[in-house]
């Protein structure tokens, strides 16, 4: 079956890109970071001594208004003045998360325009968002009741990200926040494409929300050992290395990204540029809290994914991978590719942003998004950095270590998170 | 500030700092003790929001139900040095 045989009212595109990451604060020097296969992975810059997690993607010193000041005139001076005032009071998931959202509505054409704002959806993708802010207050509480923050009961709500982007923007219609772990973007994503084809919107944004991580969940993740912690805390940027035989966790990272969906009819008719379209999208469960990865679980959400989207295995050009770089994590994911591309698996280039950018949970599955809607675009590959010693289990196509220049027609995006929590996203290139 | 009397002047430079930095409407103004955060088109959350932040700034307490009743910065002021010159609880 070809891809987009769907009636134009319930075809879903992307017209619009934001993303904050540590390797870029605007989508042209995220993917040039990308391409050149920078890590943004360091050590914590303020992390509590006795947390055993030390490396990560590390935006805790982020700088809302330096950022403002130097993005020029990438956004309206309205909108600037608008953020710097809701801004000030919003705790640091917000201040990063925010700027993405303005990021995908500018690059949408400010869409309010043409479209009402009552027709507009939000969708924040993000839970446990402002973790160490909570840890913060928590603190506070303890020494004196009367010190903590007075709005700490409202800013430290998910949904206060939503309502303080939605309020930014003037997004009117239905806004609400999925969660989903590791695969929370991804959800948020199939969600939002519901939320067009069933005709409730004309237009969604779907934002990916930076998590600002508190230090007992980095030491629980140790614990756990699903956190890369033993052999790369002074060489951090090697240790997101996806695939690679000496890899042994993930690397947590905070960072943001948002799209604005609309359907195909919509964009024609208001004259946007579509950048992709959203082909189809699946969730599934492995009915498990476990962190355990399962394949089964994995192979029912890249079919189902694939079946939604009216395309064929072997349609598909890209895989743009969960592979956070754990020892278990990395194998099912490629045994469950395997299982669902057959022999197509090993003509299928496959590749890892988190070896670049490492894990940013909630907000994963929206900047792999972003990466995967690039290289369409763009006709050029990522690489997976730090393929330097081979699994020999391990042997597709992962793009290591160099860019190279590939067609992509038809992507897929998996995001699994703990608790069996799978989702893929299809996405092709505009037709 | 914790082991000298602070004075009102230095509350009232607290305070005012936080209002500069809190409310937009009040930037660049010269706040007179007269004034009430309102006039400034400070919202419910941003007063209370000047008034918390103050209280911890200057290391003093305020029962929330005294609080209520201030109208203005003198209130508020009034508040602060009755409390300052209690014994801890």
């Amino acid at each position: 079956m070809t891809p987009g045989a769907r009636d134009p009212e319930r075809r879903v595109v992307i017209t619009g890109m934001g993303v904050m990451t540590p390797i870029g604060e605007r989508v042209d020097d995220y993917f040039e970071s990308l391409l050149a296969g920078r890590s943004a992975v360091t050590r914590w810059r303020d992390v509590d001594e006795r947390c055993a997690s030390r490396i990560g993607g590390d935006m805790s010193g982020f700088d809302l208004d330096a950022h403002l000041r130097g993005a020029g005139d990438a956004y309206p001076a309205a909108l600037v003045q608008s953020a710097r005032r809701l801004m000030r009071p919003t705790p640091l998931s917000g201040r990063i998360t925010a700027p993405a959202a303005m990021q995908a509505f500018v690059d949408a054409g400010l869409p309010h325009a043409s479209l009402p704002p009552e027709r507009f959806g939000h969708v924040l993708a993000g839970h446990n968002v402002n973790s160490n802010y909570v840890y913060e207050g928590h603190k506070v509480y303890l020494e004196e009741p009367e010190y903590i923050d007075p709005l700490y009961g409202v800013v430290s709500e998910d949904t206060d990200v939503l309502s303080v982007i939605s309020e930014l923007l003037t997004l009117r219609g239905p806004s609400f926040t999925v969660g989903g772990a590791c695969a929370t973007g991804n959800l948020g994503i199939m969600v939002a494409t519901d939320l067009l084809r069933s005709g409730r919107v004309d237009a969604a944004l779907v934002t990916g929300a930076s998590n600002d991580l508190d230090p007992p969940s980095l030491h629980s993740w140790v614990i756990i050992e699903a956190l890369s912690f033993k052999s790369f805390n002074d060489d951090p940027a090697r240790a997101s290395r996806p695939f690679d035989a000496l890899r042994e966790g993930f690397v947590p990272s905070q960072g943001a990204a948002a799209v604005v969906l609309e359907t195909l009819a919509g964009a024609r008719a208001r004259g946007a540029r579509v950048r992709a379209e959203v082909l189809g999208a699946a969730g599934a469960s492995d009915a498990s809290r476990l962190t355990k990865p399962d394949q089964n679980g994995q192979v029912r959400a890249m079919r189902e994914a694939l079946r939604d989207a009216r395309v064929d295995p072997r349609a598909v050009d890209y895989v743009n991978a969960h592979a956070t770089s754990t020892p278990l994590g990395d194998a099912v994911e490629v045994a469950a590719i395997k299982e669902v591309f057959g022999e197509h698996a090993y003509r299928m280039p496959i590749n890892a942003t988190k070896s670049m950018l490492g894990h940013c949970l909630s907000a994963a599955g929206l900047v792999e998004l972003v990466a995967t809607v690039l290289q369409m675009e763009r006709g050029v590959l990522h690489p997976t950095i730090n393929q330097e010693r081979k699994d020999p289990e391990l042997d597709l196509d992962f793009v290591p270590n160099q860019a190279r220049p590939a067609r992509i027609d038809v992507g897929i995006s998996n995001a699994f998170g703990f608790g069996g929590l799978n989702s893929c996203v299809v996405v092709g290139r505009p037709s | 500030m914790s082991d000298k009397r602070v004075t009102r002047d230095e509350m009232f430079a607290v305070v005012k700092s936080n209002i500069q930095e809190i409310v937009e409407g009040a930037k660049g103004i010269d706040i007179k003790e007269t004034d009430s955060m309102r006039d400034f088109g400070a919202d419910s959350l941003e007063i209370v929001e000047v008034v918390s932040r103050s209280m911890k700034d200057l290391k003093i307490k305020v029962p929330r139900t005294e609080l209520s009743g201030a109208r203005s910065l003198k209130d508020l002021l009034d508040l602060f040095e009755k409390s300052a010159a209690a014994p801890p609880s």
